[in-house]
């Protein structure tokens, strides 16, 4: 949370001599971050950030308060100033008084009610002294009445409220604590309705209307308004937890909720009373006309902690003399003793809920005594040596650097995807793990196929002609079981705008490169799809798929084009690549190399061609397609004995073989006529 | 008898001599099947036996001398002038491009594996326990607002276990059947689940993966990616975690960058921190020229958090925090990266845009 400090409201609480620049950095090095000085309203304001554990810090007297330690342990002379506030107990009532309506408390609750009636309020217009802060502060100036109120919550910390009070009076005149039931409706202050989902504490008059939602916005009927005379100035301190669901259920995230749900400190009630009467008097000339009220059931003292004074060692890697630890901690408005060689400390009542444990206060410890003050140095010790199972890491940065290096684009897509990306994965849309709470349209599901994102990043780059992209990424698929979680499986997927064989030949060389000896592309009965797969040992391993998609490229209806998709799971690839190769002894013999080129009727699969080539003699070593005319295909043959090398006399009879299994058995025609 | 082929082998090897120097050699002419030598040495057969020998050595030295001068020509090859245009520009073959988030990852990667740290991969829809609960991150605590969490439509399995600060492994997703499912909003998911696969220390800990907010605007993603940094030991240090952020400072920044620790509040860490490191353009003082510099205005850098280990979160792990303290911070990848000296991206939704023209710089 973020709070809004004018330098000369900070001085009301704060002596010293520091300039708002040596603030800001002492601060932001030992406490609060203050993240920048604003000029406003004509004076530097801090915009300071308050972690959500330093309730105590969230008002101008919180800072003062910290900073007064900080600088002056930073060299810098500082000093709280004292309050000076009425005391409650020296308050006479003003004649006639007024009765306080009847106050029935749920003290499990409610820990600490106090409250007052003022009398004679005047429709006063809030001073411009007043106005001028809380516009600084980016509060609306309304008038003093109201304003009062809110300037006391940012001077103090502590919420407070100013009710009506003839209207609570009107209403029966009692104020019961309860839990709301659910579809009860109420109206708050700014003309909004509500129903109440059950278990919000309210309070209520005596006929069960709810008249406030307390500690975080009041009523609509028993708000002040502009007819107001007479008011009960109210401070009440609520079980946190009960003020956070009732704010979140109905996101009303007023100042006085975010304050109330983090531990205000309950003995604060006292001064924050005491600077409400002080300012009603001032400045809209109202009179206490009641006794002042205070229950304070629940009181709750900070608890001693424990401290060995080796914990301080244990963390800062150093040892601090007994009496540097005992200073600050004391100075942060700890009780401190030293029994032996443990620190026995009690925190102040603004901070019990923080300073808890031995680390609690070590961290109070050393952030006074400055992080900068402790030397830098990088652990020894043994190095962990048992790295996880689905350690994928180091092949896909060679997948990575290899596809980039032979003209792939890297693309980085959104896990989350809209119903229409969803629906191109080709599985189910309710197959798909849902949000529960989106934020956009185009980001709903978790995607179970990279594909379609890639498809997109084309489409986006329509004047780029030949892209090429890949991505590496999880997919996430749901179990069966609604008590498992997704199953999350990293994939490779590239979609191509180019022909199929440059694609294909890319996933070769980088199976290749891999040392992937024996894979293959195997036709699924959709004839625009393959299977990828591998052999492990003597098994198959299927890797993933290469399919044709046609696909929408710009807006306009008629200019479609296909690609390319490619998808590989990562784990079953690194089944079957190898760190490096198989070493084979070089050749003492050279091959013979000839090109034959055979007509292929359409219905014949040149890869199962190829297959048939390779599997006639395993003096094949290799066939290659060289190319492609019309139905013409041109094949490379490489012959070779590793023992001796082949003349004609052994070529021969290979090559005959070769026609006739064509010619025959796949209805081939040899193009061409071929040295005997 | 031998004079003839004396004469005629000087001859070819003048000739040969000619053609090296015009550049026009053509080594069949000489050496080749039908070539000057061949017919040279078919001269042979006129020579009495006698003097056969003598002219068998003298044909071998002819050959020899031959086979010198065009291996030496070979071996300097002569280009002829002018025929190529040295302005002429070079045709570079088609290259790809590595995404800056993946180069990023690679370089946090190396400079923490190089002190050790493992690099690791946990789930990123995971269970509300490891992502807070386990974290000391009680349901409905006002400290998860700085989340903003998405959750996955599945019905929350917890139950009626109450959460207990005291021993946070009571309400464990196997013991909950699961439990709410989230998207992890940071890397953090990862501490407890390293201590359980550790089950001991040594933990050297990076985990590097993408992580998920409910927010979106110039400087927020939806999506993002974040690194994790957790070391569990005996006699683990503040000065330890100072070390170390400092190192990572001057390795991916340079060494004349610095990194500070400023305190700061996560349920997880105790005592917690801010990390800044000091601006490499105005080297941490704000000025540049007598000006406030750009790009950091104040001379650091606020780049994440860190902490101590909470011992709550240690219990949560199942490690005893009287025998062991660690550390762990964690930063956002893309703006750790964008920090770099001329990578002022400003707008960090570029890295999930795709743009060719974006992804060609990198």
């Amino acid at each position: 949370m973020n709070i809004l400090i004018p330098h000369t409201w900070l001085l009301e609480h704060l002596k010293t001599k520091a300039t708002p620049k040596q603030i800001r950095t002492q601060l932001s090095l030992s406490g609060p971050s203050v993240e920048r000085i604003e000029e406003r309203e004509g004076e530097e304001v801090y915009d300071i950030e308050i972690t959500t554990n330093r309730v105590d810090v969230m008002s101008v007297r919180g800072v003062a308060q910290e900073a007064a330690v900080i600088l002056d342990n930073a060299g810098i002379e500082a000093e709280l100033k004292p309050l000076k506030l009425p005391k409650l107990t020296e308050l006479k009532p003003h004649r006639p008084t007024k009765s306080l309506p009847k106050i029935t408390n749920q003290p499990k609750h409610i820990k600490r009610i106090m409250t007052v009636v003022l009398s004679g309020i005047n429709t006063t217009a809030t001073p411009a002294w007043m106005a001028r802060r809380l516009k600084q502060i980016d509060q609306n100036v309304h008038w003093a009445a109201i304003d009062i109120t809110n300037y006391i919550t940012h001077e103090l910390g502590h919420p407070c409220h100013a009710f009506d009070y003839d209207k609570i009076m009107a209403l029966g005149g009692e104020i019961i604590v309860d839990e709301a039931k659910k579809g009860e409706r109420f109206e708050t202050l700014d003309g909004e309705t509500y129903q109440a989902v059950g278990g919000e504490i309210v309070f209520r008059a005596k006929d069960g209307t709810i008249i406030d939602l307390p500690a975080i916005k009041g009523t609509a009927n028993t708000a002040v308004d502009e007819n107001t005379q007479n008011i009960l100035f109210w401070i009440e301190n609520m079980d946190a937890k009960k003020v956070r669901f009732a704010s979140m259920t109905h996101d009303i995230r007023t100042v006085a909720a975010q304050l109330n749900e983090k531990h205000v400190d309950p003995y604060l009630a006292e001064p924050t009373l005491a600077l409400g009467i002080k300012l009603y008097q001032e400045i809209v000339g109202a009179q206490v006309a009641s006794q002042v009220h205070d229950e304070f059931p629940s009181k709750k003292e900070p608890q001693q902690v424990k401290v060995p004074l080796k914990v301080f060692e244990r963390y800062l890697g150093l040892k601090l003399e007994t009496a540097v630890i005992i200073k600050i901690l004391s100075r942060l408005g700890c009780q401190v003793k030293q029994a032996g060689q443990d620190l026995l400390i009690t925190p102040p009542t603004y901070r019990q809920h923080d300073l808890k444990i031995p680390a609690d206060f070590v961290e109070e410890v050393a952030r006074i005594y400055g992080y900068h003050n402790l030397p830098d140095k990088i652990m020894g010790g043994p190095l962990p040596l048992k790295r996880p199972d689905n350690d994928t890491f180091d092949l896909e940065e060679k997948i990575r650097h290899f596809l980039a290096d032979v003209g792939l684009y890297e693309v980085y897509t959104y896990s989350l995807v809209s119903e229409k990306l969803a629906l191109e994965s080709g599985f189910p849309l309710e197959s798909h793990l849902k949000l529960a709470n989106p934020l956009t349209d185009d980001k709903v599901y978790l995607r179970r196929s990279l594909l379609p994102s890639l498809n997109q990043v084309i489409a986006t780059n329509p004047t780029h002609k030949d892209l090429k992209v890949f991505e590496l990424a999880k997919v996430y698929h749901p179990k069966g079981n609604k008590t498992e979680r997704p199953e999350e499986v990293m994939i490779l997927a590239l979609s191509f705008r180019a022909g199929y064989r440059k694609a294909r030949g890319i996933i070769e060389a980088l199976f290749d490169r891999l040392f992937i000896y024996e894979y293959d592309f195997v036709l699924d009965e959709d004839q625009n799809k393959a299977k990828i797969v591998a052999k492990k040992e003597s098994r198959l391993v299927e890797l993933g798929s290469i399919s044709l998609v046609s696909y929408q490229l710009r807006s306009t209806q008629d200019n479609k084009d296909w690609l390319v998709n490619a998808q590989i799971d990562l784990n079953s690839l690194a089944q079957v690549i190898h760190k490096h190769p198989r070493y084979q002894k070089l050749p003492k013999t050279s091959p013979v190399i000839e090109d034959l080129t055979f007509a292929i009727p359409k219905k014949v699969r040149v890869g199962e061609v190829i297959k048939a080539i390779k599997q006639t003699s395993p003096l094949i070593q290799e066939v290659r397609l060289k190319d492609i005319y019309k139905d013409r295909y041109t094949f490379t043959i490489y012959y070779l004995d590793q023992k001796e090398n082949l003349s004609d006399k052994d070529i021969i009879p290979l090559r005959k073989k070769i026609i006739t299994h064509l010619t025959y058995d796949f209805d081939c025609k040899l193009i061409g006529q071929m040295a005997s | 008898m031998l004079d003839p082929i004396q004469s005629e082998a000087n001859q070819i090897i003048k000739q040969l001599e000619t053609d090296l120097e015009k550049g026009n050699l053509d080594q069949t002419k000489y050496l080749g099947k039908r070539g000057l030598f061949r017919k040279l040495a078919q001269k042979i057969k006129d020579v009495p036996p006698e003097k056969r020998q003598q002219a068998g050595k003298l044909i071998n030295q002819v050959k020899k001398t031959l086979e010198t001068k065009v291996r030496q020509h070979l071996k300097t090859p002569s280009i002829p002038t002018n025929s190529i245009d040295l302005t002429t520009p070079g045709e570079k073959p088609k290259v790809g491009h590595l995404h800056p988030i993946s180069q990023a990852i690679e370089e946090i990667s190396r400079i923490f594996e190089r002190i050790g740290f493992i690099r690791v991969r946990y789930p990123e829809v995971d269970w509300d326990w490891y992502v807070f609960e386990s974290l000391n991150m009680p349901p409905n605590h006002p400290a998860r607002d700085e989340w903003e969490t998405f959750f996955v439509d599945r019905p929350d399995t917890t139950g009626e276990i109450e959460y207990d600060e005291r021993d946070p492994r009571k309400r464990h997703p196997s013991l909950i059947g699961g439990g709410k499912l989230v998207l992890t909003t940071h890397t953090s998911n990862s501490q407890v689940r390293e201590m359980e696969r550790l089950k001991k220390p040594p933990i050297r800990m990076i985990n590097i993966a993408r992580c998920y907010r409910r927010q979106q605007d110039a400087t927020h993603t939806q999506m993002f990616h974040q690194f994790e940094g957790l070391v569990i030991d005996k006699n683990i240090t503040i000065q330890d975690l100072k070390g170390t952020l400092n190192y990572f400072a001057k390795k991916f920044y340079g060494p004349e960058v610095k990194s500070r620790i400023r305190p700061f509040h996560f349920r997880f860490t105790e005592p917690s921190f801010e990390v800044d490191f000091s601006c490499h353009i105005c080297g941490g003082t704000g000025k540049v020229n007598g000006k406030k510099c750009k790009l950091c205005k104040s001379g650091w850098h606020e780049v994440g958090g860190a902490g101590m280990v909470h011992p709550n979160v240690l219990k949560a792990g199942g490690i005893d925090p009287d025998k062991y303290t660690g550390f762990a911070f964690g930063w956002g990848v893309e703006r750790t990266y964008t920090l770099k000296p001329g990578l002022n991206i400003d707008d960090i939704r570029q890295f999930y845009g795709n743009k060719v023209e974006f992804l060609k710089q990198f």
